[in-house]
């Protein structure tokens, strides 16, 4: 009997910390909206988002049909909005919308790795300290200086191009900065006086790092997925269009590419060219917008000064005014007013 | 010609923020005798620090929103200047001891260099000239072996050591007036004993104007001339060190000074002030420190007393004040 | 708490504790360097007393009473809480023998947690032992808030919206909500305005009486120690200088740095002003302290002797002894006559300053 109540019990409190954070996230995204940097970004992350999802219903035509030789190179039209390729015909549009996926992917996908890799690292260089710090923190070393192009292009030499290689060298390379940050936060953190106390009262190192150390370093992880994000996804394009991509798979930097191959550039076929730019300019522009607009909000300091700013632009003349003259009393000169005679004190 | 070094008339200072008007200065007069030391009291977030900052015009605008009637040093008016001629008169006429000197000092700069700076800054001297200066002002503020002392990084000083180095940039370039904001309350009592010592002596030697901001009453008894008891914006208290100590007029300055920690005490037992400095956007209504104060009547809820002078100079707001001798009230 | 407690034995008993500190030097392999934080200490404290620790900074204060609740490991000596030691504990009895200490902060805006809100701050000793239901937890709270002088609508603000004294009082709460019988306060009040110095050393007294714990105050104001300790000891580099019952030190302070220490307090009294002796320098590195006695470099009375001969902790009235040559006159005949009780030459000059009436 006790033991299902326990269970119920368990299972409340489950249901009850899931909820507090779905609130959490909400509160946040809320934040977000009301920031009018934020909103642009989370409107455009969340087009590309449905976009990525939904590519086979939203995509008017099938991106890998090649068969279409009598829609070779159509400007763009109500039929084709963004035009075709010169080469085979493919609808520019569709593949646009399909290279969402890819890039949405392989960016979020590695910036997430990146900042657990990262995370875990950091905080365990910088809380254990010791040993183990100085172990991570030559691996940091020897991987800042390994050029990492000269290593896609061979590794990609051995395993052919698929992006396992090229998501892996990004995390493989991409967590040492972040680890060296979020090390250098944890120390400061693990020495304060609030871990002190959680230790005298018989804290375990786990419930240290979860409830202390996690959390103080949370928004630098969480800022630093939607900064990577942008700048893997920009990566990515450069590395397909030095044909280092997945040959099999539409990505932007791929049809970038083919753009270039296939002459976009001689036969003036600019929406070739300029469809995935755009593409890649609103993503980048998105989740740069976020990352932005959460280290405004994660730093007080920066909230501070531009909620100020804000303020100052908006104040009521009238009203300082008004509180200025509130203040002003009534003069008195010498003698005007006598004091009651003191109580016996 | 005027006895007064800093005139200051009607200060005021506000910080809009979202949730209101936070009243931080409301109104108050500051005048600084040629050579006198005057300490401005209060517990933290009665506004002194602002005032301290409002007198060099260093408040940023935003956060800050200032006005006041009459800003004098000497015999130039302030109020209107530019901040580029504020910069020259901070430079020349105005320096200021903070009370972290680890922030205040340039921790790459040796710190005879920052002395020599501030030497060549204001005089048309030869670098070796300078440097001869500074190692005279640090012996006089008590830094000893001064030659070797004066290429060590901040770093590698002590605090006590640290603060001497600031007050001697503060008195290098013979300022009319000198402020120091809470001069002393990071250091050890040994060393609060020694640096205070100091100051008072180097402020006798030059005959400067320093205006002292504290809350600890204890520093204000060996300094300083004349004491401004600042509560909630509004000055409650004006007197000579030597009134104020040995008759506090008003419950607040009584309540300060009893509840510094004495060695006659024998008791287990310390007086206190009950709560704590309103938040400055709910103040109480009439006299704001009524809620603390045990003498406080319906009068003293309903209307803020005015600031009272009496014929010795003195200076009370408050509508019941305590040790007030007959002699202060025939006049 | 505990099962077999004997209230008659010291709660503390530290027996010849060092503390060093291994610093690294410049170069690689070179012998490194100690700084001696605490040389050779022996303490004990007894049940429901209040004993002082004052000092300079840098004494060496703030790593004793860190080694008398396991923060620090001592290079040397035993340290006893309640006739255990605590060193040689299995690491999960360490901890439950631990949580009956406790410790106030000196500085209570870095010792709570700026995420936290009472409430989360308050419980998480008790969270962290477990077996309470949230209820008992929630209750414990609110009553721990009222003992401290704050009011359940506090409890779910953030420490931003507290004062310094407001905050101390969370820490406080905090550290007793886990029912300790030991409770280190490290300079509990010095961070905060003089006004609210009263208002938390009268808390501290009061909840002192009515929990029945054990306090060690740690302070560099004596004004302070004086009002609140029944034992304490005055330490210089690392070394106990002076020892004994406060009303005896206070009644007879025999070290020329207590002295010097009871000199530098500020005072309020305006009238009977004292003549008063201020230490010149600092406090020395402990890297390398002086090889005598710890205090001659700035001693105003230092002899030849002292410079090498380490001064001995002596009694010299019951409960109260002195680590000097100079009040214990130690020097044996011979070396007296090799002029070691000589003031040294050129010595006294510049060590003194005198602050005199205004």
């Amino acid at each position: 009997m006790s033991e299902t109540l326990d269970k119920k019990t368990i299972f409340q409190r489950i249901g009850k910390n899931v909820l507090k954070r779905l609130k959490r996230i909400g509160e946040f995204l809320g934040k977000l909206w009301k920031h009018p940097k934020g909103r642009i970004g989370l409107i455009v992350v969340t087009i590309l988002v449905i976009l990525a999802v939904f590519a086979p219903w939203i995509a008017p035509y099938d991106p890998y049909d090649v068969t279409q030789r009598a829609a070779k190179g159509l400007p763009p039209s109500w039929q084709h909005p963004l035009g075709t390729t010169i080469t085979t015909g493919q609808d520019i549009l569709s593949m646009l919308i399909y290279g969402t996926r890819v890039s949405l992917l392989i960016g979020v996908s590695t910036g997430i790795i990146l900042a657990f890799l990262g995370a875990i690292m950091g905080i365990m260089a910088g809380y254990i300290g010791g040993f183990v710090d100085s172990a991570i923190m030559r691996v940091v070393d020897v991987m800042l200086v390994i050029p990492t192009l000269p290593l896609i292009i061979v590794l990609t030499g051995l395993f052919g191009r698929n992006y396992f290689v090229i998501v892996f060298v990004f995390v493989a390379f991409g967590w040492t900065g972040l680890a060296r940050v979020v090390r250098s936060l944890v120390l400061v953190l693990k020495n304060s006086n609030y871990v002190k106390a959680a230790e005298l009262a018989g804290a375990s190192r786990w419930h240290i790092m979860m409830r202390h150390i996690l959390p103080g370093t949370s928004h630098l992880l969480i800022m630093n997925t939607a900064l990577t994000s942008a700048g893997i996804m920009v990566a990515e394009a450069g590395l397909s269009f030095l044909g280092l991509g997945d040959p099999t798979a539409i990505s932007w930097g791929k049809m970038l590419a083919d753009a270039q191959g296939g002459g976009a550039l001689l036969f003036g076929a600019w929406w070739w060219i300029i469809a995935p730019g755009l593409g890649i300019f609103f993503a980048v522009f998105g989740f740069m917008r976020i990352g932005i607009v959460m280290e405004e909000i994660f730093n007080p300091r920066m909230k501070a000064s531009s909620g100020i700013y804000k303020l100052f632009k908006n104040l009521n003349n009238q009203y300082v005014e008004e509180v200025f003259a509130s203040m002003d009393e009534r003069k008195l000169l010498t003698g005007d007013v006598k004091p009651e005679p003191a109580e016996s004190g | 010609m005027n006895d007064n070094m800093l005139t200051m008339r009607n200060l005021k200072v506000v910080f809009p923020s979202n949730a209101g008007m936070i009243r931080a200065v409301e109104g108050i007069d500051l005048d600084i005798r040629k050579g006198e030391c005057v300490a401005v009291v209060g517990e933290s977030g009665c506004g002194k620090s602002v005032t301290s900052l409002a007198v060099m015009k260093l408040l940023n605008s935003p956060p800050a929103l200032m006005r006041v009637d009459e800003l004098r040093l000497d015999d130039e008016e302030l109020k209107d200047y530019s901040e580029t001629k504020m910069q020259s008169i901070r430079g020349q006429h105005i320096s200021i001891i903070f009370q972290d000197a680890m922030t205040a000092l340039n921790p790459v700069m040796t710190v005879g260099r920052q002395v020599d700076e501030m030497f060549l800054r204001h005089n048309d001297i030869s670098k070796k000239e300078a440097r001869k200066r500074t190692l005279e002002a640090l012996e006089l503020v008590g830094v000893p072996e001064a030659k070797s002392r004066a290429n060590n990084f901040p770093h590698q000083l002590s605090g006590g050591m640290r603060q001497r180095v600031l007050i001697a940039m503060a008195f290098a370039c013979m300022p009319k007036l000198i402020i120091a904001d809470e001069p002393t309350t990071a250091l050890d009592v040994t060393i609060q004993a020694q640096v205070l010592e100091v100051l008072r002596g180097m402020q006798q030697k030059h005959d400067v104007s320093l205006m002292l901001i504290t809350h600890d009453l204890s520093v204000v008894s060996n300094v300083a001339d004349t004491v401004y008891v600042m509560y909630s914006g509004k000055i409650v208290e004006k007197a000579s060190v030597r009134d104020l100590f040995k008759t506090p007029h008003h419950p607040y300055s009584y309540g300060l000074l009893a509840s510094v920690p004495k060695l006659s005490d024998t008791k287990h037992q310390f007086v206190q002030i009950p709560d704590s400095v309103p938040h400055p956007l709910r103040k109480p209504s009439g006299c704001y420190f009524h809620p603390r104060c045990r003498y406080a009547t319906e009068q003293c809820k309903k209307e803020m007393p005015p600031l009272e002078r009496f014929d010795n100079g003195r200076e009370v707001r408050c509508y019941h004040p305590l040790n007030v001798t007959d002699t202060e009230l025939q006049s | 708490m505990s099962e077999n407690e004997n209230r008659d034995r010291p709660i503390i008993d530290m027996r010849n504790v060092s503390v060093d500190f291994p610093v690294k030097g410049p170069i690689p392999f070179m012998p490194k360097k100690k700084v001696r934080a605490v040389t050779d200490v022996s303490l004990t404290i007894d049940y429901g007393e209040t004993f002082g620790i004052v000092g300079e900074s840098g004494c060496g204060k703030s790593t004793l009473a860190n080694a008398m609740i396991g923060m620090v490991k001592p290079t040397a000596g035993d340290v006893l809480f309640k006739d255990v030691d605590l060193f040689k504990l299995k690491r999960k009895e360490f901890k439950r023998i631990r949580r009956d200490m406790q410790m106030i902060f000196q500085d209570p805006y870095s010792s709570l947690n700026p995420r936290f809100n009472v409430y989360q701050l308050i419980s998480e000793p008790m969270f962290i032992r477990g077996g309470v239901s949230d209820e008992d937890m929630k209750a414990r709270v609110v009553e721990l808030l009222e003992l401290v002088g704050l009011s359940d609508d506090d409890l779910y603000r953030h420490p931003s919206d507290f004062s310094g004294g407001q905050r101390q009082r969370i820490g406080i709460a905090r550290a007793i909500s886990l029912n300790p019988d030991f409770l280190v306060c490290d300079e509990p009040v010095s961070a905060l305005d003089v006004s609210v110095h009263a208002q938390i050393l009268n808390l501290l007294v009061e909840i002192q009486s009515k929990l029945k714990l054990t306090y060690v105050f740690i302070s560099h104001n004596l004004a302070v120690v004086k009002n609140v300790c029944d034992n304490m000891i005055v330490m210089y580099l690392g070394k106990v200088m002076e020892s004994g019952s406060a009303e005896s030190i206070f009644r007879n302070p025999k070290h020329p740095y207590t002295h010097a220490l009871l000199s530098a307090v500020l005072d309020v009294d305006i009238e009977n002003r004292k003549e008063r002796v201020v230490l010149k320098g600092d406090i020395p590195s402990p890297i390398d302290p002086p090889k005598g006695c710890r205090f001659w470099k700035r001693c105003p009375f230092a002899m030849t002797g002292c410079k090498d001969k380490p001064a001995e902790l002596l009694d010299i009235e019951p409960n109260h002894a002195v680590a000097c040559h100079l009040v214990n006159d130690v020097f044996t005949d011979a070396e007296k006559d090799a002029g070691l009780n000589q003031p040294i030459e050129d010595h006294a000059e510049g060590l003194l300053g005198t602050h005199g009436k205004k």
